[in-house]
């Protein structure tokens, strides 16, 4: 772990040590198919399509779990961001730094997994309640640039929680 | 199978989402009233402040808006006498997001001055990308009060 606690100086940004930008657009179009997946995983449990909701949450959980471990370059969205999107786009304002957006997927990994773990307990209902938190994330990430996990990324930092590079 | 509650909650959830979404977009950017805490250069690792304003924005080495916002503050600080710009990233000092309580960045405070340039009340607090009129106008305010000292 690189510890430059003393050099801590305000206001220059160690670009060396920072990995490379991603357009930030990227994160949001796949927070869209997310997000829609994870509507209708609720609207499928709550008709009583349980199986179908289940399965379709595991299905969602597993890219969660994708984009968390394997970083959200690698991950199938950011892909097809990458192929089909973004070369029909201009050329983004900023770019943004991969952490948080990575770190977000992993946030929805513990989310989806919850649900999953607590509905092969008994729990009722538990498969709607993670979809449906977890697409609030998603659709204010997609539709409002809101980035819940940026946020919780910064409280944990803030208590020494997650390593600050 | 019952389909009507169940489309019926998802639209639900939509429309909850989007007014959450609106309430959040509707305060960013927006100039709200600062604490009057008082502030000194070396609290924040700075050398100075302006003399009659100081424009402090917090950023973190991975925040995407970050950049576009030391831009916009550093042209309205050039544009006021007296004004300053500073950057402080946060990415190393969390004690500072903890003292100001800062849950996203960018957060920028505006801090008025005495005409020394070595401490600044916290007048103002904007949370995400400013607004340039609403910091236009609260830097106006302040260098038109020529009685604003730091309390």
């Amino acid at each position: 772990m690189p510890s430059q606690a003393e050099s801590a100086s305000t206001g220059g940004r160690t670009a060396d040590r920072t990995p490379a930008g991603i357009d930030p657009r990227g994160p949001r179009f796949g927070a869209a198919i997310t997000a829609t997946l994870l509507l209708i995983t609720v609207v499928l449990a709550v008709a009583g399509a349980d199986a179908a909701a289940f399965w379709l949450l595991v299905a969602i959980t597993l890219l969660f779990a994708w984009g968390a471990f394997a970083g959200i370059r690698r991950h199938p969205y950011g892909l097809i961001f990458a192929r089909l999107v973004r070369p029909r786009l201009a050329a983004p304002a900023e770019l943004e730094d991969p952490r948080p957006p990575t770190f977000a997927q992993g946030v929805g990994f513990a989310v989806g997994l919850a649900g999953i773990l607590l509905s092969l307990l008994g729990v009722e209902y538990a498969v709607p309640i993670a979809a449906a938190i977890a697409f609030f994330a998603a659709f204010l990430n997609a539709a409002f640039d809101y980035c819940l996990g940026c946020r919780i990324y910064l409280l944990l930092a803030r208590a020494r929680i997650v390593p600050r590079t | 199978m019952d389909w009507l509650p169940a489309l019926a909650t998802g639209a639900a959830l939509l429309a909850a989402a989007t007014v959450i979404g609106l309430a959040w977009r509707s305060r960013q950017g927006v100039a709200r009233s600062g604490s009057g805490d008082v502030v000194h250069p070396a609290d924040l690792g700075v050398a100075a402040f302006g003399e009659r304003a100081t424009l402090v924005q917090f950023s973190t080495e991975y925040c995407a808006r970050c950049p576009a916002t030391g831009r916009l503050l550093a042209r309205l600080a050039g544009e006021h006498d007296g004004a300053a710009h500073v950057e402080v990233d946060l990415t190393h000092r969390p004690d500072l997001a903890g003292r100001f309580r800062i849950t996203e960045t960018p957060t920028t405070l505006l801090l008025d001055g005495d005409g020394a340039v070595d401490d600044g009340a916290v007048r103002a607090r904007i949370a995400g990308l400013p607004r340039a009129a609403a910091v236009r106008e609260r830097l106006d305010d302040l260098l038109r009060s020529p009685h604003a000292v730091s309390s």
